[in-house]
C-alpha cells in the first residue's frame, strides 16, 4: 500500500496522538492535524492531502462540514466516532465508513484500504 | 249453524229479530231478560231506545249507553274487552252498581247527561276492578245525553277509549328523558372537573363534533372534518389514522400516544384515548375521547435519552483515551516498572481533571484550579517550591483537561528530573492574558530554576510530544519546551476561546 498523506481531525489530544502514531506505523503521513472545527475546515479545504480521519464531535460541534468539504473535493474519509454508526448525521448514515472507538491500528489499516481503494 | 239450545232461547224471545247482528253483544242484548230491568222487555222499548241500541251495537268504537235514570248499561263488543272480566255481568246492570269503585264519577256523569250536558275527559285517571284487583288505569271518555221519543235526555251515551298504553309509554318515555338529562349532566360536570381534553367524534372519525381543549389544544364547539390537519402533524397523520381505522374496524377501544399541534402552536405530546359507543342495533354512534397533556413526561424522557447518549459517548471517549495513554506510554518505555507507575499517574491526572470538571458540570474550569488541582499531593508544591501567577482565565472543560495533562507531564518530570528533585529548585507558573486580533491571548510560562544542571533529552518522549504537538494543537497556538542551562522552561502561547 502506497503511503497517504493523511489529514486527522481529533479533538481528544491523547487520542489524536494514538491515531498519528497508528498512522506513522502504519507508513502513512499525518500531514495536518486539527482539533476543532475551524482549524478542521481550513485544512481540509487547502491542505495536499489523500485520505482524512474524521471524529465526529469537535467539542460540540459535528465534523459533518468538513466531510462535505472533503466529498467536494474527493478525498477519501472515514468517521472515528464512540458514537458508532448511529452517531452519524442523517446526511452520512449508511453513505460514510465508521471506525468505532476505541479501535485497533488493525481496524485503522482496513478501514483506510476498505475507503482509499475504494474510491 | 243454529243450535238446540238457539232454538230453544229463540222461543223464550219473541223478539228474537232485534237487534239485527252486532257481534256477541248484538247476541248477548237479544237474550237478555230485559223484562227483570227498569227498561222492560225489549218488545217493548220505545223507538228510541231501539234506535240508540243498534248505533251502539254497530259501532267500532267502545261505546257504552247508560239508560233511564238508573243508567241501565247496554254496550258492544269493543267496550267488553274494556270490561275484561266484568263482561258479560255488566249488561243490564245499572251503571252506579256495575262500576261500584267509581260509583261517584258516574253519578255526577248521569246527573250532567241527563240533564242534558256533555262531558269530556282526556286521560283520566281511575282504579278499575274489571279483573278482580285493582288496576291503575287512564281514558279518553267523552258523554253525551241521548234523546227520548219525548225528545227530552234519556239516556248517556259513552265512548270510552282506554290511553293507559299511552299514558304509560309517555311516562316512560318522560322518565328516560330525565335521565338522560341527569347523565348529561354528570357529565358536564366530569367535563369541567377534570384536566384532561374530553372529546366527541363521528361513528367513522372523519368529523369532530367538539372537543374541550382544557388550554392544552384549542376548543372545537361545533363539528368540523378540518380537525386533522389543525390538531395531527402531517407527517404523523398516516400512523395516527391507522391506528383509528383499526379501532373503528375492531369496535375497540383506541389508544395512542401521539404528538399534537397546541393551542399556542407548539408542538406537544398527547396520550389519547376513545371509547365507541354503540346502539341498539350494535353499530359505533359515536366515540368519546379523552386526551391528558403528556408533554412534560416526553420532554423529560428526551432529555434522559440525550443525556445517556452523550455519557455513552463519553464513557467510549474516556475508554479510547486510556487506550491512547496506555499505547504510548509502554510503546517508549525501557522499563516496564517505570513505566507502570507512569501510566498509573497519568490516568490519576485524567480522573483527577474529570472530578474537576464534573464538579462544574463539564462546563469548564478556571486556569487557576486546573493548576492547583494537578499540583497537589506533589511535597516540593506545598514546599513552597511553586510560585503561581496570573489573572482569572476560564477555560472550557476539553481545554483544561488538556491542560491538566501537560500540566501533571510537567510536573512529574520536575519531580524526577528537574527543579522539585532537589529542596533548592523552584518553579514560577505565571501567565497574562492581552488583547488579540480576535479576542485575547493567553501567554503562560512554567519556568523551572535553581534545580540541577539541565541537558535536553536524547530522545523526545510523549510528556514532550503531547505538549508541544498535543497542547499546542488543542489550543490552535504554540508550545515550545526550552532545555535551558537554569531550569527548563515551556511557554505556551494560544489565542482564547470565546467560551463556547
Amino acid at each position: 500500500m502506497d503511503p497517504l498523506r493523511i489529514l486527522v481531525v481529533e479533538d481528544e489530544m491523547t487520542i489524536a496522538l494514538l491515531i498519528e502514531d497508528m498512522l506513522t506505523d502504519l507508513g502513512h503521513q499525518v500531514v495536518g492535524l486539527a482539533m476543532r472545527l475551524p482549524q478542521a475546515m481550513e485544512l481540509a479545504a487547502s491542505a495536499v492531502i489523500d485520505f482524512a480521519i474524521l471524529d465526529v464531535n469537535l467539542d460540540g460541534h459535528m465534523s459533518f462540514p468538513v466531510a462535505d468539504l472533503l466529498r467536494g473535493r474527493g478525498v477519501p474519509f472515514v468517521f472515528a466516532t464512540g458514537y458508532g454508526s448511529a452517531g452519524l448525521g442523517e446526511h452520512y448514515r449508511g453513505k460514510a465508513h465508521v471506525v468505532k472507538k476505541p479501535f485497533r491500528i488493525e481496524d485503522l489499516r482496513s478501514a483506510i484500504e476498505h475507503v482509499a481503494f475504494l474510491d | 249453524m243454529h243450535s238446540r239450545s238457539d232454538a230453544a232461547a229463540d222461543a223464550a224471545a219473541p223478539d228474537q229479530t232485534f237487534p239485527v247482528g252486532g257481534g256477541e253483544l248484538g247476541e248477548l242484548v237479544r237474550r237478555h231478560p230485559w223484562a227483570e230491568t227498569s227498561l222492560g222487555p225489549i218488545s217493548a222499548w220505545s223507538p228510541a231506545l231501539r234506535t240508540a241500541t243498534n248505533i251502539v251495537l254497530q259501532s267500532p268504537l267502545p261505546l257504552v249507553m247508560l239508560w233511564g235514570p238508573d243508567g241501565v248499561m247496554i254496550y258492544n263488543d269493543a267496550y267488553s274487552v274494556f270490561a275484561g272480566q266484568r263482561h258479560p255481568r255488566l249488561l243490564g246492570s245499572k251503571v252506579l252498581e256495575g262500576w261500584a269503585e267509581v260509583a261517584e264519577f258516574n253519578a255526577h256523569v248521569l246527573e250532567v247527561g241527563l240533564a242534558g250536558g256533555t262531558l269530556s275527559f282526556k286521560d283520566q285517571e281511575l282504579t278499575l276492578y274489571r279483573n278482580n284487583r285493582p288496576e291503575q288505569v287512564w281514558m279518553d271518555l267523552n258523554y253525551g245525553p241521548v234523546l227520548g221519543d219525548d225528545d227530552t235526555p234519556a239516556g248517556v251515551l259513552a265512548i270510552v277509549v282506554e290511553t293507559t298504553g299511552q299514558v304509560r309509554a309517555e311516562r316512560e318515555r318522560a322518565e328516560a328523558e330525565a335521565k338522560v338529562r341527569a347523565s348529561e349532566e354528570r357529565f358536564r360536570a366530569l367535563v369541567t372537573a377534570t384536566s384532561d381534553v374530553v372529546y366527541q367524534m363521528s361513528p367513522d372519525w372523519r368529523e369532530m363534533r367538539q372537543l374541550a381543549g382544557q388550554g392544552f389544544l384549542a376548543d372545537t364547539d361545533s363539528p368540523s372534518i378540518a380537525w386533522v390537519d389543525e390538531y395531527l402533524l402531517a407527517e404523523d397523520q398516516p400512523q395516527i389514522l391507522a391506528v383509528i381505522e383499526a379501532s373503528i374496524r375492531d369496535r375497540a377501544t383506541f389508544q395512542l400516544e401521539h404528538r399534537v399541534r397546541q393551542a399556542d402552536g407548539a408542538v406537544g405530546w398527547t396520550f389519547s384515548r376513545a371509547v365507541p359507543l354503540l346502539g341498539e342495533d350494535g353499530e359505533i354512534e359515536r366515540w368519546f375521547g379523552a386526551a391528558s397533556d403528556v408533554t412534560p413526561r416526553r420532554q423529560a424522557e428526551e432529555h434522559l435519552r440525550l443525556v445517556i447518549n452523550e455519557l455513552n459517548h463519553r464513557v467510549k471517549n474516556t475508554l479510547a483515551m486510556m487506550q491512547a495513554i496506555a499505547a504510548q506510554t509502554f510503546r517508549s518505555a525501557d522499563d516496564l516498572d517505570q513505566a507502570q507507575e507512569k501510566f498509573t499517574g497519568r490516568i490519576m491526572a485524567l480522573a483527577r481533571a474529570n472530578d474537576l470538571l464534573t464538579g462544574e458540570k463539564w462546563v469548564g474550569a478556571s486556569l487557576g484550579d486546573v493548576i492547583e488541582m494537578t499540583l497537589e499531593g506533589y511535597s516540593a508544591a506545598d514546599a513552597g517550591q511553586c510560585v503561581v501567577a496570573g489573572p482569572p482565565v476560564q477555560l472550557t472543560a476539553k481545554t483544561a483537561l488538556s491542560v491538566s495533562m501537560a500540566l501533571h507531564e510537567l510536573a512529574t518530570n520536575a519531580a524526577k528530573h528537574g527543579a522539585w528533585s532537589s529542596a533548592t529548585g523552584r518553579i514560577a507558573i505565571t501567565w497574562q492574558v492581552s488583547p488579540a486580533e480576535r479576542g485575547q491571548r493567553l501567554r503562560l510560562e512554567w519556568r523551572e530554576s535553581g534545580g540541577p544542571p539541565v541537558a535536553p533529552p536524547a530522545r523526545r518522549g510523549f510528556g514532550s510530544r503531547l505538549i508541544e504537538r498535543g497542547l499546542a494543537t488543542e489550543m490552535g497556538g504554540t508550545a515550545r519546551l526550552e532545555f535551558e542551562p537554569d531550569g527548563l522552561v515551556c511557554v505556551l502561547d494560544a489565542p482564547l476561546a470565546g467560551g463556547d
